[in-house]
């Protein structure tokens, strides 16, 4: 069985292969150009050092986020183009009805073909990933924001899980879809869609955020401020960036530190003054509230993610399996 | 030999709202050449594939050599099975065909494959989708004899091939269960085909029996009777009525004597096989239904 297997998907195998090896000849020169540039702009840096990271954002932010979408895109096409047809193929050309009718149970089957090819596109697909950790790593360091959605479904061990999610994803979909085409299409768009939901609703749940009062004071030493907004009621903030973490507040009302209300006159004043607004309302001892996700979490996020696809990858296996179990004609 | 090859008990299969198969209680003997016959859609396939494992019944059981069908893979080595259209995969060789088989059935006779490639004069390197109709049929029916099955069950082996290569397949058939012990259950529509090489009925039809039995005893206990109007009205017990026409000066009755005697009525005829199985198929179809094209050749 695992010959048959292996002989049903030897030219995919070979094609997945040829591709990836381009996308790695790709990454590893991508890794060759961040280390020069890493080390001109950081290692051996003379003049403006601080500003590095904008530079290697410059350059490489887009290259970085396209591979990014790349990969979850791979991984949605490898659930569709590995998973969907490996049922529906042999149900489309009548084949099931010669596997079914050697002397081998569907359960096991099942179960070699779901290892075999499972096994091997996971490894491919993983080992890319791996890779691209390894080649953006310098950059993924310098910035600092591994919770960021797209960062964080693509690095380390979560496109692990993924992979293992949308290959039996595929699978599962195929079984109940039973027409190749059909389900290609439906694994593309539910795989897509369950990154959307995970990202959007699922992740954020994982732990409780830690909510900390931040002073203006220190406001730029805890992190960063993106942005402050004055106005006739008071001021806000605009977005915080605290390195590594993942903050979960997008606008955050500033008060005084004491609890009493920053007001549209403390505003005026910080907009009258002559020195920039941060420093006005440090001096007034604002303060405001930040809720987020520590930085220390990210491996217990990571294997959280890991342990959720798992999860639903077993469902969706068992669903393939007792499907084929109650019999197709 | 004595274990049914197939033995059904109310067997049912119901696709959503339509039945495909109703209320079927059947007992094939062992050691015999079976044809199942019926129009299409009767519901020949549903009962090959329950058979074959490959579904579930609906209600009702059927046991295949005493166990349940594809119950594991020793049950599986028992049986071998040639679907409809005889599908192979279309990437792979013959060669890498006859490997699988290897791989996959504890039994296989390897020499056998080869002796039956080398008769059918298929090409080993040859992708098994570049074969023709009847090649593929022969490919199939090696896979499935290599195996060394106890039953085989073939789907309409025939239906999709052209004359001479369904002679030449019905042909390999019958050398090669001469040759070795095993009971054969073939379906189709082609009622010619079935009496050259079955000895033993099944006529399907609207997805139930309508009669089965050894092809001798049925014909030997099927006859037409011709005689005047209302001398017919009165049978003697355990001969039924399969088909009555009458005109206002005679009747003519098709009758299927059960009591195993011989009938002794005047005017009573044998009837043909061909004849027999196509007054059943009219019954089912109801009286108004007329005669169906592929089994009135």
């Amino acid at each position: 069985m695992i010959w048959l297997t292996w002989r049903q998907m030897r030219a995919q195998t070979l094609w997945t292969a040829a591709v990836l090896a381009a996308a790695a000849a790709y990454i590893l020169y991508l890794a060759w150009d961040i280390r020069d540039a890493y080390r001109t702009l950081v290692t051996e840096c003379t003049t403006e050092c601080d500003q590095a990271a904008h530079y290697l954002n410059d350059e490489f932010g887009m290259p970085l986020t396209l591979l990014g979408l790349l990969l979850l895109a791979g991984l949605a096409v490898f659930g569709a183009f590995w998973g969907a047809p490996l049922i529906t193929r042999e149900l489309e050309a009548g084949t099931h009805r010669l596997a079914w009718t050697q002397s081998i149970t569907r359960t096991r089957w099942l179960t070699v073909k779901l290892a075999v090819a499972g096994g091997a596109g996971v490894v491919l697909a993983g080992s890319v990933t791996l890779l691209l950790t390894w080649a953006v790593s310098p950059l993924d360091d310098l910035a600092d924001s591994r919770f960021h959605p797209i960062e964080f479904v693509t690095r380390n061990a979560a496109p692990f899980g993924y992979a293992v999610l949308a290959f039996t994803l595929g699978l599962a979909i195929g079984a109940l879809a039973r027409r190749t085409l059909a389900a290609m299409a439906v694994t593309l768009l539910a795989f897509l869609g369950l990154q959307l939901v995970m990202g959007g609703y699922v992740r954020p749940l994982y732990a409780e955020p830690v909510t900390e009062t931040v002073t203006m004071a220190d406001a730029n030493t805890v992190g960063l401020i993106d942005g402050l907004a004055l106005d006739d009621s008071g001021a806000t903030v605009m977005g915080y960036t605290i390195p590594g973490a993942w903050v979960i507040s997008d606008e955050m009302p500033v008060r005084m530190a004491d609890g009493s209300a920053f007001t549209g006159d403390d505003a005026d004043d910080c907009r009258a003054a002559n020195v920039p607004p941060d420093e006005c309302m440090s001096q007034k001892d604002a303060a405001f509230d930040v809720v987020y996700q520590p930085a220390d979490r990210y491996w217990r996020f990571q294997w959280t993610e890991v342990a959720i696809a798992l999860g639903l990858s077993a469902i969706l296996t068992g669903a393939a399996y007792w499907r084929i179990r109650r019999g197709i004609n | 030999m004595n274990t049914p090859v197939i033995a059904t008990n109310a067997l049912t299969k119901r696709y959503g709202p339509h039945a495909a198969l109703t209320d079927v209680t059947l007992d094939i003997p062992a050691g015999r050449i079976v044809g199942l016959v019926g129009p299409n859609g009767a519901g020949k396939s549903t009962l090959l594939a329950l058979a074959a494992g490959l579904i579930r019944p609906t209600s009702g059981t059927v046991e295949v050599l005493g166990n349940r069908p594809a119950a594991d893979a020793e049950q599986l080595a028992r049986v071998g099975f040639v679907a409809q259209d005889t599908p192979v995969y279309a990437q792979l060789t013959v060669a890498d065909h006859l490997k699988l088989g290897e791989k996959l059935n504890p039994r296989w006779d390897p020499g056998l494959a080869e002796e039956r490639l080398r008769q059918t004069g298929l090409d080993p390197a040859k992708k098994a989708g570049r074969l023709s109709g009847g090649q593929r049929a022969q490919l199939a029916l090696t896979l499935a004899a290599a195996k060394r099955p106890e039953l085989l069950i073939f789907d309409e082996p025939v239906a999709a091939l052209d004359p001479l290569a369904r002679r030449s397949f019905l042909q390999s058939l019958m050398e090669f269960v001469a040759d070795m012990d095993v009971s054969v259950v073939l379906s189709s529509h082609l009622i010619a085909d079935v009496e050259r090489v079955c000895d033993h009925l099944v006529i399907l039809a609207e997805s139930r029996v309508q009669v089965a039995g050894e092809i001798d005893d049925l014909t030997a206990a099927h006859h037409r009777i011709v005689g005047p109007r209302g001398s017919l009205d009165e049978l003697p017990a355990g001969v039924q009525v399969i088909a009555a026409e009458h005109t206002p000066r005679q009747s003519t009755l098709v009758v299927h004597d059960t009591t195993g005697g011989r009938l002794d009525l005047p005017g009573a005829e044998p009837i043909g096989l061909e004849d027999m199985v196509l007054t059943y198929l009219h019954r089912a179809e109801g009286p108004a239904a007329p005669i169906l094209q592929e089994t009135a050749r």
